[in-house]
């Protein structure tokens, strides 16, 4: 791991509270609420007041749900929030990512001094009051059968596993990994989580379980992906010109690069075992920070299913391509290794509240940075990344992170 | 249920589709596999669209995909919102180089990929014919 002295770079700003929730099956309170919670827990972190707070940016509370109306607006006036700039961004599995960008931009034209990033995901048949399905089965029904576009939808695709399942099958035609390869990536995953209390699933596993588990879409099985879940988190952004003592060193975001390609899941010309946005998105951030594959110390990224974790090791540049799995293999992606990749569990252990992913993923970045995690601390970690993606990995969003 | 999923998929066509989606799928109802095309780039698109995203100018013909092609990858759904177990779905590259998710009619354990596909069709109601791929023996 090498390390640079550090260039004073424009378009830089710092973490400088986090707060997140356990993942669970359901909050069991109103979104409201738990943003409430969110927001004091990243503040007092923060060393911050409500007031000192003015932009105030939000993922949908039904990401893939129906539309929530205004909700940052009827939450602004919840938590009795004046705002410089307020906003709800959604764009798929990088919606908490978009919105940290969204008021890192903010903080980069000059307007905000500390932004409130929240992102809440909740199953959306667990929410209390929730509408009984039944009675608006029609409307949901149409929804679904073209969530996946009006032409892939119509072949019972109601979920992404089968376009990761075939992404996962090529990956074993092009490169020779195994089922069992992929296996190792869950139970590696597990180990993580088992050393996390916020963890969803935290009893460990071992290679023979996933194996034994039943295909969902092969060569996927259970243990190779992330089920649904809740959870919510935050982090409060601020601007590097500010003067005021705080009381935790900074976290500084010192690299953000993005990319998204024209196809909507399965690309026209393009690899499935590859992607375009992940490479160019790392490649940009990685410039932008100064910084190299190489020196990643700690990094969370969304992989919501085994085989896809590996290609974004391969794609963010951490390991060549085809040999994520080895790496795997020989510990390279875990502690005593090279870097360690999901620290938190990752998506499939940590569990995955969809909207609220990519901010958990920055509160665990920025605890590992910080020292504070304990038992999974990645010891003398100084560089950290966090990764989001959405559709079939079409677009990507990475933060470099550094102390 | 399975008459409701049938009942709504046209109105959903129409609602999160486009107009060639609309009449993408009028010309599979006819067993006619056709995309669009744009005369001034001289380029096929897939899927298909009433403007070219090169020149921006109204696409007016349609042209035949080819009815065989190659299976990329495939895969098989525990659960699918149409069609029961086995429900096996495959990416097929079409010999006139369109990529597209489709229905594969033949068990799982008996593909491979890189295998020669053929066009078929399956009629789901009145609206919707969609199109499907066998092996060629
Ligand atoms: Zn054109």
């Amino acid at each position: 791991m090498r390390r640079r002295g550090r260039k004073r770079r424009k378009n830089v700003a710092y973490v400088a509270g986090v707060s997140m929730t356990p993942v669970t099956r359901t909050l069991g309170k109103p979104h409201k609420e738990v943003a409430a919670e969110l927001l004091a827990e990243a503040l007092e972190d923060a060393g911050l007041e409500k007031n000192d707070i003015d932009t105030l940016v939000v993922t949908p509370p039904n990401l893939a749900g129906p539309p929530s109306f205004m909700f940052v607006c009827a939450l602004a006036e919840y938590l009795d929030l004046r705002t410089k700039h307020i906003n709800m961004v959604e764009c798929g599995g990088t919606s908490g990512a978009m919105a940290i960008k969204t008021a890192l931009n903010e903080i980069f034209l000059g307007r905000t001094e500390f932004a409130a990033v929240i992102a809440i995901d909740q199953r959306f048949d667990l929410q209390p009051g929730q509408v009984d399905i039944n009675v608006f089965m029609h409307e949901a029904l149409q929804t679904q059968i073209c969530l996946y576009g009006p032409y892939d939808s119509l072949y019972g695709i109601g979920a992404p596993i089968p376009y990761y399942a075939m992404s996962a099958q090529r990956y074993m035609e092009e490169y020779g990994a195994t089922e069992e390869d992929f296996a190792r990536v869950a139970v590696m995953l597990r180990n993580h989580a088992s050393k996390n209390p916020l963890a969803e699933y935290r009893d460990p596993i071992t290679v023979e379980d996933v194996l034994n588990s039943r295909y969902l879409s092969p060569p996927l099985k259970l243990l190779d992906c992330s089920p649904f879940a809740s959870g919510g988190a935050c982090v409060i952004l601020a601007n590097p010109y500010v003067t005021r003592p705080l009381p935790k060193p900074p976290v500084w975001i010192t690299g953000v690069g993005e990319w998204h390609e024209p196809d909507h899941f399965i690309p026209q010309n393009g690899s499935i075992t590859s992607f375009t946005s992940v490479k160019k998105s790392a490649e940009e951030a990685f410039e932008r920070a100064g910084m190299e594959p190489v020196d990643v110390d700690v990094a969370e990224v969304y992989g919501v299913f085994t085989a896809t974790e590996l290609m974004i090791y391969e794609d963010l540049g951490i390991f060549p391509p085809g040999e994520g799995y080895i790496a795997v293999k020989e510990g390279k992606a875990t502690y005593g290794g090279n870097v360690v990749m999901n620290p938190s569990g990752g998506r499939l252990s940590l569990g995955h509240p969809a909207a609220a992913t990519p901010v958990m993923e920055m509160v665990e970045v920025v605890r590992q940075l910080r020292g504070e995690c304990g038992e999974r601390q990645v010891p003398g970690a100084r560089c950290g990344l966090v990764h989001a993606e959405h559709g079939m990995l079409n677009g990507s969003i990475v933060f470099v992170l550094e102390v | 249920m399975k008459e409701l999923i049938t009942k709504v998929t046209w109105n959903s066509i129409q609602h999160y589709g486009d107009s060639a989606s609309v009449k993408y799928y009028e010309f599979l109802k006819n067993r006619i596999f056709r995309t669009t095309y744009c005369d001034t780039c001289q380029k096929r698109w897939f899927p298909p669209r009433k403007y070219c995203p090169n020149c921006f100018k109204e696409m007016f013909k349609w042209v035949e995909m080819a009815n065989t092609g190659t299976l990329y990858a495939f895969t098989q759904q525990e659960r699918s919102l149409r069609f029961g177990k086995p429900d096996v779905i495959g990416i097929v590259e079409l010999d006139t180089g369109e990529r597209l998710l489709t229905k594969i009619n033949a068990p799982f354990e008996e593909l491979k990929i890189g295998m020669r596909v053929k066009l078929e069709y399956i009629e789901i109601d009145e609206n919707i014919t969609l199109h499907s791929f066998s092996p060629v023996k």
